[in-house]
C-alpha cells in the first residue's frame, strides 16, 4: 500500500466499493455514487438482496483480500456504505497481505 | 464399493463410455448406438433421484444431433460438448444445475480425462465405465422419497425456466412476477416429514445451523417443537417442498434451531417469505422475540445475509468466534421483513401449539 494519507486512501476505497455495490445490485453507478455514505445497504434506496450481497462480498474479498463473511460474524458492518468502507479500510490497515 | 455419498449428478462422457466408437468420425450425421446397459444405468439413477449430464470433448454439432433425439435429450441435463477441458465443462454443469461441483461424479473411459478433472476439481469423484455396476450398487442404500424421484423432472422444468429467464426482456422482478410464483406454508403433516428431513440433510447454501437428520427427527418427536414446510409452484411447474423450519414456540420467544431451503429456489424470495411467515405466526401467538441458531460455514453466507436483512442480530455482546453456533435475535414489535411483491403467499392454518 503506497504511503498516501489515510483519508485519500479511504476515499479511493469508498469509490471502488460504491462501484462494486452498483454492479452487485445492477443499479446505476451515478445514482449509487451520489447517495450519502450513511445510506442503509438494506434500506429502500439500495435494498441489497442476499444474492447481491454474496456478489458484493466476493468482489471485496477478491479486490482487497478482506473476507467480511469470515471476519464479521453477524455482518454488522453491512449497516451502511460508510460502515462497510470503515470495516474494509480498518482491515486493510491491520493486515499487510491485503493490498490496495 | 464406490463412495457416492452426496453425489447428486453423474456426468457421462460420450465416446467410449456412453457408446462405442467416436461420434464425430462417423460419415453419416447420425450417432453411434448407446450401450443398452448405460441407458439402463441412467434410468436406474434417475429412479433414485440422481441426475445425469454429459461432458464430452468433441465437436459441438454432436450436441445438436444429440438434442434432436428427444428420448436421449430428455435424460441428460445441461449437456456440455465442446473442445474445452472437462473440468471447465463440469464447472458449467454444476453452475447451471445449481449444485456444488463436488456433488458431480464423472464416468469416463479416458484415464487422462479422469485425472484432469481430479486434479483441477479436487473433491470431484470419477469412475471408469467398467465401474458402472458398482456405481449403481452404491446407490442401493439411498432412501428413495417421492421427492427424490421427482427431482429429475423438476430439474428438467428448471432448465426450461432458466432458458425462459434468458429470453425475458423486462426487469428481474417483472420476470419473477410473470412466473406467477406461489408459496404455500403450513405445519408439516406426517407425509411431509421425510422431505423435511431430506432438506435438512442435503442443503448447505440455505441451511442455518447444520443440524443433522437424526437430531431434527428426535427434536420434532420429543415435543416442544413444531415442523413447518413450504411448497412452491409457478407457471413452469411444481417445485415440491422447498423449505423446512424446526421451531420451538415459547410463550415469549419463538426460536428456530434449523431453517433449511433448497438452493434451487435461491434468490426468488421464498426464504424471506418463509421467515416473514414464521415471524407473523410467532407474533400472533403472543411472542415478543424471534431467535434463530446460526452456524456460519463457507456455504451459507447468503442465508446469513438474509437473516441480517430480516433484522436478526447476534444476541448479547459480539458472538465469540470460537463458538460454532451463535444465536441471532430480533423483536417482533415494529415492522417485519416485507413480503416479496412478486410472490403469492398462501398460508395454511397451523392449528394450536401442542
Amino acid at each position: 500500500m503506497t504511503e498516501e494519507p489515510l483519508h485519500e486512501q479511504r476515499a479511493h476505497v469508498e469509490r471502488e466499493i460504491r462501484a462494486m455495490l452498483a454492479e452487485a445490485t445492477r443499479a446505476d453507478l451515478s445514482r449509487i455514487g451520489e447517495l450519502p455514505a450513511e445510506t442503509k445497504l438494506f434500506g429502500s434506496e439500495i435494498s441489497l438482496s442476499s444474492l447481491a450481497g454474496v456478489t458484493l462480498l466476493a468482489a471485496i474479498t477478491e479486490r482487497y483480500g478482506v473476507d467480511v463473511a469470515a471476519q464479521d460474524l453477524s455482518l454488522d458492518c453491512l449497516e451502511s456504505i460508510a460502515t462497510l468502507v470503515d470495516f474494509v479500510v480498518w482491515h486493510l490497515a491491520i493486515s499487510p497481505e491485503s493490498s490496495v | 464399493m464406490l463412495d457416492t455419498d452426496g453425489v447428486k449428478c453423474v456426468v457421462w462422457d460420450l465416446d467410449g463410455t456412453l457408446w462405442d466408437g467416436v461420434a464425430v468420425e462417423r460419415a453419416d450425421s447420425g450417432l453411434p448406438e448407446v450401450r443398452p446397459e448405460m441407458l439402463a444405468a441412467v434410468d436406474a439413477l434417475a429412479g433414485r433421484g440422481v441426475l445425469s449430464s454429459i461432458a464430452s470433448r468433441s465437436a459441438p454439432e454432436v450436441l445438436e444431433r444429440l438434442t434432436r433425439d428427444t428420448g436421449l435429450a430428455a435424460r441428460f441435463l445441461a449437456p456440455q460438448v465442446s473442445w474445452q477441458d472437462k473440468s471447465t465443462a463440469l464447472r458449467r454443469i454444476a453452475a447451471e444445475l445449481g449444485v456444488a461441483v463436488e456433488s458431480l461424479l464423472l464416468v469416463d473411459d479416458s484415464p487422462y480425462e479422469r485425472a484432469e478433472v481430479e486434479a483441477l476439481l479436487p473433491g470431484v469423484r470419477t469412475a471408469d465405465p467398467r465401474d458402472v455396476p458398482a456405481l449403481l450398487a452404491s446407490f442401493d442404500g439411498r432412501p428413495v422419497t417421492a421427492e427424490a424421484r421427482a427431482r429429475v423432472d423438476r430439474y428438467r422444468t428448471e432448465e426450461v425456466r432458466r432458458r425462459a429467464g434468458e429470453r425475458f426482456e423486462g426487469s428481474r422482478e417483472e420476470f419473477l412476477r410473470w412466473c406467477e410464483m406461489r408459496i404455500e406454508i403450513g405445519a408439516a403433516g406426517r407425509e411431509e416429514i421425510p422431505r423435511a428431513l431430506e432438506l435438512a440433510e442435503r442443503t448447505h447454501r440455505l441451511n442455518s445451523s447444520g443440524l443433522d437428520r437424526e437430531q431434527v427427527r428426535l427434536m420434532n418427536e420429543q415435543g416442544g417443537h413444531r415442523l413447518f414446510t413450504a411448497r412452491m409452484t409457478d407457471r413452469f411447474g411444481d417445485y415440491g417442498i422447498i423449505g423446512m423450519a424446526l421451531v420451538r414456540p415459547g410463550p415469549t420467544a419463538w426460536s428456530v434451531p434449523l431453517l433449511a431451503l433448497s438452493c434451487r429456489i435461491a434468490g426468488r424470495g421464498a426464504s424471506v417469505a418463509f421467515l416473514r411467515w414464521l415471524m407473523e405466526e410467532a407474533r400472533t401467538a403472543g411472542a415478543d422475540e424471534f431467535t434463530t441458531d446460526l452456524r456460519p460455514t463457507g456455504a451459507n453466507t447468503e442465508l446469513r445475509l438474509l437473516f441480517r436483512q430480516a433484522g436478526l442480530r447476534i444476541a448479547g455482546e459480539g458472538g465469540d468466534p470460537a463458538q460454532s453456533t451463535v444465536t441471532l435475535t430480533r423483536t417482533l414489535h415494529g415492522d417485519l421483513p416485507s413480503w416479496p411483491g412478486w410472490l403469492q403467499v398462501c398460508p395454511l392454518p397451523i392449528g394450536p401449539t401442542p
